[in-house]
């Protein structure tokens, strides 16, 4: 059996090992970055460049000394080093002298290159195309799930349980009908959880870098730690959104990053990349529908993510919603990562408190059907 | 109800500090130690000493750890309340100070700023990737000069004509020391330069973009250096507050905590705990590619908690590692699902699903 590496987006890998399979082959990956090829990267990489580069780099090693012979790269079209990131990755494997053949996903004529090469039939082509459609659309719903279920559950614990079985369950699935059965089922296992239906879970957004929104050994597991913390995250990355997204630009030229940057147009006029416009304009967003907070993951060296930083602390003070920024390389560890986020949680329960006592007096103080007050209250609790 | 206490323990990166508080928030005790590299064994010297001076009657209700060792110290003395330092800091200030609006907090090995407005914490920020402006720096200083750390202080206090050194990074800090040093500035006005560059780096650096009002209240192991105090109040213009717990104000404030937090029966296990022979052992996890390092915590061949995994499997749990560990690394083909759906039902209560799914063969 032939096998191909694949970059890890979290647990949307589980679906692009499926979409692998349409060119006849096997996936070898992992849903997050396992701790020994972050070390690999790091020793190969140079020093400066962004953590998710080294990430990928130590996961093609591993891949290599695994005897894998194959490796895809997304490239994407970002104004960022992520474009890049194939090559330099070939160029760095090339010097440490591996084998291992990188395919990106460029188009020179009819058919991309890594579907030349491979030259499947067109039933085998398409038909796990269409099931890694359905996985990821999944996918979406388990992290959605997830995301919801984790800081209102009963113990500790079961969301986490219950995700990652049926994410083992969905890596298995070779069928449609077996996908579809395991959509149903999780809607069913999620419902089964005990949850405290009284507690008011705080609402945080999560914005930056896409490897580190997705990869759980890179940002530290964070969804997990806010989530046992009482909680509620959201994520924003989703893969789902983001190909319905692509799928809008090419079918009815519509593209998500108008809206965005009309939303975002009093603080960011210009592109700076990656996806930095999405963390202002997410934030923004979040702010008027009333988040909590935000948090902000920010590989040290990624020049989109740093250049919006000052731009976030400014929405930060209009807007009146804390924003936490993290700064992650590979230095980071794991407790301080965890200090930060326990105190952050602390913060926004101290100020969510203090906003309804804020309220209260005003609602003992003068009648509630006053026109002006009503609005006020609108103001501090929306 | 005159003899009941709470016990607040902070484990920071360079001393560790116990401190008793009576109900009402007043302090009993306090103890501040030096750590060496040990944090079991100073949490246990800790509460030797504790009981050497507590009278027989006092009845411990409750006990907070907090500091960058809290979960293991929580494990080994049984903790009821396991609180982050920035949270309990904010609190013993607020405790003492309650209009306090800014708490300047530099420890050991972080640097953070605390920001409260109308008694409630809005803000707060820690040191990201540089220790430039911490503790172990000026102890570190310190030690170059072959003086203690406490020379250091009131020297610097003493000098007239602060010589100008580059704070950006402590290396580069360093060899500016040593290049002013050898082209003759006095040893007190290199000192206090150094504090000056210090603050500098902490204001620009940690405190970048906060609104800092006064009263600000100064505290962690640092505020007892009397330079840094100085060139806080020279560089922000207002009077630095330092509270008279400065050096325990993390295990104060974890005290305040376990205090308020409503406990009916406390899991502490006791102060004879530092007479126990407490151990760690190392595990590597193995059920995913992530293979974690898990740390077990031992007393006499029992184990008391667990720590250092990702998913949370093992985080505090007690119970046999057989029972608690999955079917190893996920194998070429992950572990089939009908095999689980047998031994442990419906998706209710699986412990041995993989945090982390390698997809075809494992890695070696």
């Amino acid at each position: 059996m032939t096998y191909m590496a694949i970059p890890n987006i979290g647990n949307y890998t589980i679906a692009l090992a499926t979409a692998v399979e349409s060119l006849g082959i096997k996936a070898w990956a992992s849903t997050a970055t396992t701790p020994e090829a972050l070390k690999l990267g790091i020793n190969a990489a140079p020093e400066s460049v962004c953590l998710p580069l080294k990430a990928h780099l130590g996961h093609f090693i591993e891949a290599d000394r695994a005897g894998v012979e194959y490796a895809f790269m997304v490239n994407s079209v970002g104004t960022c080093r992520l474009r890049y990131y194939r090559h330099m990755i070939g160029d760095i494997m090339k010097d440490l002298g591996l084998k291992i053949k990188i395919f990106g996903l460029g188009f020179d004529g009819f058919k991309p290159p890594i579907v030349r090469y491979f030259d499947p039939g067109p039933v085998t082509f398409v038909k796990p195309l269409i099931h890694t459609a359905l996985k990821i659309k999944v996918i979406d719903e388990l992290e959605v799930a997830a995301w919801r279920t984790r800081p209102v559950e009963v113990n500790q614990g079961d969301t986490t349980r219950v995700m990652n079985r049926l994410l083992v369950e969905l890596s298995e699935s070779r069928t449609m009908a077996a996908t579809r059965a395991i959509r149903k089922k999780a809607a069913r296992c999620f419902a089964e959880i005990p949850i405290d239906t009284e507690k008011r879970p705080l609402r945080v957004g999560l914005v930056g870098e896409i490897s580190f929104l997705r990869d759980k050994c890179l940002n530290k597991n964070i969804e997990y730690i806010l989530g046992s913390q009482g909680v509620e995250v959201r994520n924003f990355f989703l893969l789902g959104e983001e190909l319905n997204n692509i799928s809008r630009i090419v079918l009815l030229n519509q593209n998500r990053r108008k809206y965005l940057s009309k939303i975002a147009d009093s603080y960011l006029q210009c592109t700076v990349g990656g996806h930095a416009l999405d963390s202002v304009a997410h934030s923004i967003r979040c702010a008027d529908e009333g988040y909590d907070g935000m948090v902000h993951l920010c590989p040290s060296g990624c020049m989109p993510e740093v250049s919006v930083r000052p731009i976030l602390k400014r929405v930060s003070k209009d807007k009146d919603i804390p924003i936490l920024e993290m700064s992650y390389d590979e230095h980071t560890c794991g407790v301080g990562i965890a200090t930060r986020l326990e105190a952050f949680a602390d913060v926004l329960r101290e100020r969510r408190k203090k906003k309804r006592s804020l309220v209260h007096r005003v609602d003992m103080v003068i009648k509630p059907n006053n026109a002006d007050i009503e609005k006020k209250l609108n103001k501090v609790c929306p | 109800m005159n003899d009941s206490c709470y016990l607040g323990i902070d484990v920071g990166s360079i001393s560790t500090n116990c401190v008793i508080i009576s109900p009402d928030g007043e302090v009993l005790f306090e103890i501040y130690k030096r750590g060496e590299g040990s944090p079991i064994a100073s949490v246990q010297q800790c509460l030797s000493i504790l009981a050497e001076q507590m009278p027989e009657s006092m009845r411990i209700k409750g006990v907070c750890t907090t500091g960058s060792g809290r979960i293991l110290a929580g494990a080994v003395v049984g903790a009821d309340v396991i609180k982050n330092e920035i949270s309990a800091h904010a609190r013993a200030a607020l405790h003492l100070y309650p209009d306090v609006q800014t708490i300047f907090e530099i420890g050991g090995q972080d640097s953070k700023v605390t920001i409260i407005r109308d008694g409630a914490v809005v803000d707060f920020s820690m040191n990201l990737v540089c220790a430039a402006g911490t503790g172990s720096f000026l102890d570190s200083q310190a030690r170059r000069l072959n003086i203690t750390i406490e020379e250091l202080s009131s020297r610097a206090v003493r000098s007239e004509n602060p010589t100008n050194i580059a704070g950006r990074c402590t290396v580069f800090a360093e060899s500016d020391m040593i290049h002013k040093q050898q082209i003759g500035h006095e040893q007190k006005d290199i000192m206090m330069g150094l504090c000056q560059a210090l603050v500098r780096n902490y204001l620009s650096n940690v405190c970048n973009g906060k609104d800092i009002r006064p009263p600000v209240v100064f505290q962690g192991g640092v505020s007892a250096n009397k330079g840094i105090c100085r060139a806080f109040s020279e560089a922000l213009k207002c009077d630095i507050i330092v509270p008279s717990y400065n050096m325990v104000m993390g295990a104060y404030g974890a005290a305040l905590i376990a205090s308020q937090s409503y406990i009916e029966q406390t899991k502490f296990r006791g102060i004879q705990v530092a007479d126990h022979p407490i151990a760690t052992r190392g595990f590597e996890c193995g059920d995913c590619p992530n293979c974690c390092e898990i740390i077990e915590v031992l007393d006499d061949d029992n184990v008391i908690g667990r720590t250092g995994g990702r998913c949370g499997k093992w985080e505090g749990k007690t119970g046999p590692r057989e029972l608690l560990r999955g079917k190893g690394p996920a194998g070429p083909l992950a572990p089939s699902s009908s095999d689980l759906e047998t031994v442990c039902g419906p998706c209710s209560r699986v412990d041995d699903v993989p945090d982390l799914i390698q997809m075809c063969f494992p890695k070696k």
